[in-house]
């Protein structure tokens, strides 16, 4: 029983973490909470539900489109709504509360093109079940741990082994700085926009492969779970968006099965204020003194 | 220096300024009574006072100290369900509840705001938006106490001297207007005292104010606990009024009517939450086409104002707190 | 200066808007009847549907020539979308204008109730085609209902599990609404004791709006029943069948009136089959009324097929017609006064109202077989 329970959960924690990556990512850039990044995820969801369901690219090629799309999206977002307050040099918290006008604009133009309720997605990786001692293992299930690990592998790849990586840490480091050294601060950020929103997208799909449901208001609650696994692992640092994904998959998984189903989502908010009363820089996170 | 102080207010000078309050006053009393308005339109007034008061009550958090709140409906919840609860359990008057539904929401206030007044900006945004959903997930599994799912029913309506308060005898109106025209006063009031200057010294800059020797800390955590008890009054009025509670009622997207108001209206303007709170309550009663949409404008306007005019529509005069005595100019102006 | 202009002209563009919001003209021969639901959000399936059937059926009686001698009947549309705020104000909304008689609405249990204090302050006939909650009808002799008692429904529920699944053990899922719990509460802690041919043996609660059943199903199964009742609407019950027969495809899954909806087939896939449910209507019954009513529901709203819901929200507004038609007025109070009378004959059986405005109805069983709902023929069990 307990087993099962750590395995759904960390199946749930993996994709949280790959919700939670996307928080971090622009975090890390711009000390910036994007409030939009669960809508974004939803958003990722409902394009690749719409490509699946209305050609026959398959489910594969629909999720591929849905990451481009999705990254545009947020890339586009970056353009006309952030980008000129960082000209303005605009205080920390209009730009949050921008994302959260942004995610608002998301979330219900959602409802009103797709409709508000509930939709069907096609199950991913769907090769039957087997048992492995008293755990029940799904395909979906190995299929999605699978993607996301080799994601978040890419992901810690992009931003430590390549130069457009070395640019982001630059930006992090000090913007400035990185701009006078001759790197375009701009396109850095907007390529950090696109790879959240990118694994939003293939989070959103492999959530809905899983348990064959989309719905406009799916992000806002995954959104706030992973921004909970962000700040629990410490916001701007990616292995520690993974771990604070997994600790709350984890959290989840127990709390509905213990205490019960109306519980569960309790527990990652729980968990977030307890962090930011008593380790605002989360568990991995350097004490950074921030002034907005 | 009092004198002059009082002169630079809304109006110019005091005769007009007091024809200008009987007029609005008479007007205010006439305008339920009239049979101009239906109890639809009494109704969506009422709604206008009352989001004009939870406004005030968020800008003086987020205008006037800097302190962003996006679960502003979590004290506004802690205030309803502390009136609600106390009369169907004590059977208490609403008058009496509605005070201890503040005092509640004060307490809750300070709960949240001395383990969290460390934390700035973006942080502190989410950890309020944190609260607002735990609030909700209390309300939802403590159900023996708050009826979990099933709220609240058939609250009964405040009663004064004999008459219950409905829709229909203007009673809410009356009401409504009477509790937001005292928190008015009383964010005036705070706004224009030391604690006031202290509060927009802390949201421009709050190290320079802890130089200037404010306990920043202490003053963040007033201003919490006093915005908070204003939206938990503005709850206890509000379920009253509905008659009907249930975890739902206060959630997310009430916090964000709340803080588009403001951000609409002014930061930092005590007009602009009114002018906010008429502007987006009534529109979707107005353009009942734009209804659907209205969740998105929303959105819009949080966007665009931050893009064009952060301060808001009347926000950004700033410079009163500061007026020197007369004869001496100040250089901004 | 330039601030108070500002703020002058926005104030009087809105004053404006009001008085041109509130024109309306006076003189109108219709007999207006005002729907009100969900027609957006997760339930707007439901609140569509009843806005479809009393425009169908008030298309049906004006073409017969109206009521009243030759009066139409026009159809007010609002929406609540299934919140008890919005509710509440659509209630003011419709009590301040005269011109409406009666309100078919609404949705839910919980909703509804919100709404029901104004109908009933005012004086405004409301008859919820939905509303379960025992409580519901007594709040006023205005108030009524045309759907059954969630008592009778619960009951037929542990029917169908003892007399079509051979039910032994039962488990019981509920989604953590006012509905949900109110019916497991029922449904365990008095309908169960009549039932000693099986045993409850668990109950678990969801969030409404989760799409996560792992740990849920989990819990479940360890209880090893042989049959779940779901106290849920479609769109929990959809993605619930697709993750529990995942798991376990032997397992029986009831559910309730409420989900007998095209979207459950549409969420649940082939593993809605063999989910079955008790309902007032049946979409495909041989009788020639229901036959006509689906047909032309059919023909006006592009081959959807209506539900149990949405034909109690036609006959509700026929019970309005029949009863204005009798009372010989379209006046509130005569029509209230008139509701307690009547018996009407519609597409979901035949319907009278107790004294507290409660309906009396017989239950079909259904069960999902090849992506279609058919009757339980009750005679070979």
């Amino acid at each position: 029983m307990i087993l099962q329970q750590v395995f759904d959960g960390l199946t749930l924690g993996i994709v949280y973490a790959l919700i939670a990556v996307g928080y971090s990512l622009v975090f890390g850039v711009l000390r910036l909470v994007n409030f939009a990044h669960g809508a974004t995820y939803a958003f990722g969801a409902h394009i690749a539900m719409v490509v699946v369901v209305s050609t026959n690219f398959g489910l594969f090629w629909a999720i591929i489109i849905s990451v481009i799309m999705t990254g545009l999206m947020t890339m586009f977002m970056d353009r006309i709504a952030l980008r000129p307050l960082r000209a303005k040099k605009s205080k920390g918290i209009s730009a949050l509360i921008t994302t959260i006008g942004c995610s608002y604009i998301i979330q219900n133009a959602l409802m009103i093109v797709f409709g508000s309720r509930s939709k069907w997605f096609p199950k991913i990786f769907d090769y039957g079940n087997f048992q492995i001692g008293n755990v029940l293992v799904k395909s979906t299930q190995v299929g999605i741990i699978t993607v996301s690990v080799v994601l978040l592998l890419l992901l810690t790849f992009i931003v430590q082994k390549t130069k457009i990586g070395l640019a982001m840490r630059a930006v992090q480091q000090n913007a400035k700085a990185a701009s006078l050294m001759g790197i375009d601060v701009n396109r850095v950020i907007s390529f950090t926009f696109f790879l959240g929103g990118a694994s939003a997208a293939v989070a959103g799909s492999l959530i809905s492969g899983y348990y064959q449901i989309v719905n406009p208001q799916m992000g806002f609650i995954a959104g706030l779970k992973a921004f909970s696994a962000a700040v629990l692992g410490g916001i701007g640092i990616l292995h520690g968006a993974v771990f604070g994904g997994l600790v709350v998959g984890l959290a989840e998984s127990f709390a509905a099965f213990y205490i019960g189903g109306g519980y569960r989502d309790a527990v990652a908010f729980i968990i977030l204020i307890v962090v930011l009363i008593f380790r605002p820089n989360g568990l991995f996170g350097k004490k950074v003194i921030e002034k907005v | 220096m009092k004198h002059n102080n009082a002169k630079k207010n809304l109006l110019d000078t005091k005769p007009k300024k007091i024809a200008a309050l009987v007029v609005m006053v008479a007007l205010v009393l006439y305008l339920p009574k009239s049979g101009l308005l239906s109890p639809y339109l009494v109704r969506i007034l009422t709604m206008i006072s009352l989001y004009s008061m939870l406004s005030l009550s968020l800008n003086l958090l987020t205008g006037f100290t800097g302190l962003v709140s996006i679960g502003h409906a979590g004290f506004c919840a802690v205030g309803g369900y502390t009136s609600a609860l106390m009369w169907q359990y004590l059977g208490l008057p609403w008058l009496v509840t509605a005070i201890c539904g503040m005092i509640m929401a004060g307490v809750v206030g300070l709960m949240l705001a001395a383990p969290t007044s460390r934390l700035s900006g973006s942080y502190l945004t989410i950890a309020t938006l944190g609260f607002g959903e735990i609030v909700k997930m209390i309300a939802l599994n403590w159900q023996s106490f708050t009826g979990g799912p099933l709220g609240v029913n058939h609250i009964e309506r405040p009663e004064f001297f004999g008459i219950t308060l409905t829709t229909f005898n203007g009673g809410f109106f009356y009401l409504s207007i009477i509790l937001t025209a005292l928190v008015t006063l009383f964010v005036y009031r705070i706004v224009n005292s030391k604690m006031g200057r202290a509060f927009m010294a802390i949201r421009d800059d709050s190290l320079a104010a802890t130089m200037m020797g404010v306990d920043v800390t202490a003053y963040k955590m007033k201003s919490f606990v006093i915005s908070a008890a204003i939206a938990g009054l503005g709850g206890a009025f509000y379920v009253h009024f509905v008659r009907f509670l249930d975890p739902n009622t206060f959630n997310f997207d009430i916090s964000i009517i709340i803080i588009s108001i403001v951000i609409l209206g002014g930061t930092g303007s005590i007009p602009g939450s009114f002018l906010g709170a008429a502007l987006l309550i009534s529109f979707p009663e107005i353009l009942r086409f734009a209804s659907e949409y209205r969740f998105i404008i929303y959105g819009l306007i949080l966007v665009l104002m931050m893009r064009f005019k952060p301060e808001g529509i009347l926000g950004g005069h700033s410079h009163r707190p500061f007026r020197l005595m007369k004869g001496v100019e100040s250089y901004g102006n | 200066m330039k601030k108070r202009i500002v703020l002058v002209a926005l104030l009087s563009l809105l004053i404006c808007g009001f008085a041109f919001a509130n024109g309306s003209s006076e003189t109108q021969k219709p007999v207006k009847i005002a729907v009100v639901g969900p027609l957006t959000g997760d339930f707007a399936e439901y609140g569509m549907g009843f806005k479809n059937a009393a425009v169908l059926r008030a298309k049906q009686i004006n073409e017969a020539g109206g009521v009243l001698g030759g009066r139409q009947i026009e159809i007010v549309d609002f929406d609540d979308k299934n919140s008890g705020e919005e509710a509440a104000s659509i209630a003011e909304r419709i009590a301040g204008n005269k011109d409406i008689v009666g309100v078919v609405g609404h949705f839910a249990s919980g909703v509804s109730m919100a709404a029901a204090p104004t109908y009933e302050e005012v004086g405004v006939p409301e008859i919820s085609p939905s509303a379960s909650h025992p409580d519901y009808s007594g709040m006023g002799k205005y108030i009524f209902r045309n759907n059954s008692l969630i008592d009778v429904e619960a009951n037929e529920t542990l029917n169908i599990a003892s007399k079509v699944f051979k039910a032994k053990r039962v488990a019981v899922l509920a989604v953590k609404t006012d509905w949900g719990v109110t019916t497991a509460d029922i449904l365990i802690n008095t309908l169960a004791k009549d039932h000693p041919e099986l045993e409850i043996v668990g109950y678990e609660e969801i969030l409404d709006g989760l799409t996560d059943f792992s740990s849920t199903i989990t819990k479940l199964r360890s209880y090893k029943p042989d049959t779940i009742i779901v106290c849920a609407m479609y769109n929990i019950l959809g993605p619930f069948a697709n993750q529990y027969k995942d798991i376990d495809s032997k397992i029986n899954l009831i559910g309730f009136s409420n989900a007998y909806s095209e979207q459950l087939i549409k969420l649940a896939q082939e593993d809605g089959n063999g989910i079955a449910l008790p309902a007032i209507f049946f979409h495909e019954s041989p009788e020639a009324k229901v036959r006509s009513f689906v047909d032309n529901y059919k023909k006006d709203y592009n081959g959807k097929i209506p539900s149990s819901l949405t034909a109690q929200a036609y006959d509700s507004l026929g019970m309005f017609a029949q009863a204005i038609e009798e009372a010989g007025s379209a006046d509130r109070k005569a029509i209230k006064e008139q509701l307690y009378k009547i018996e009407y004959d519609g597409v979901a059986g035949v319907t009278y109202f107790d004294e507290i405005g409660d309906a009396y109805k017989t239950f079909n069983w259904l069960m999902i077989e090849d992506g279609k709902f058919t009757l339980i023929d009750k005679s070979k069990l």
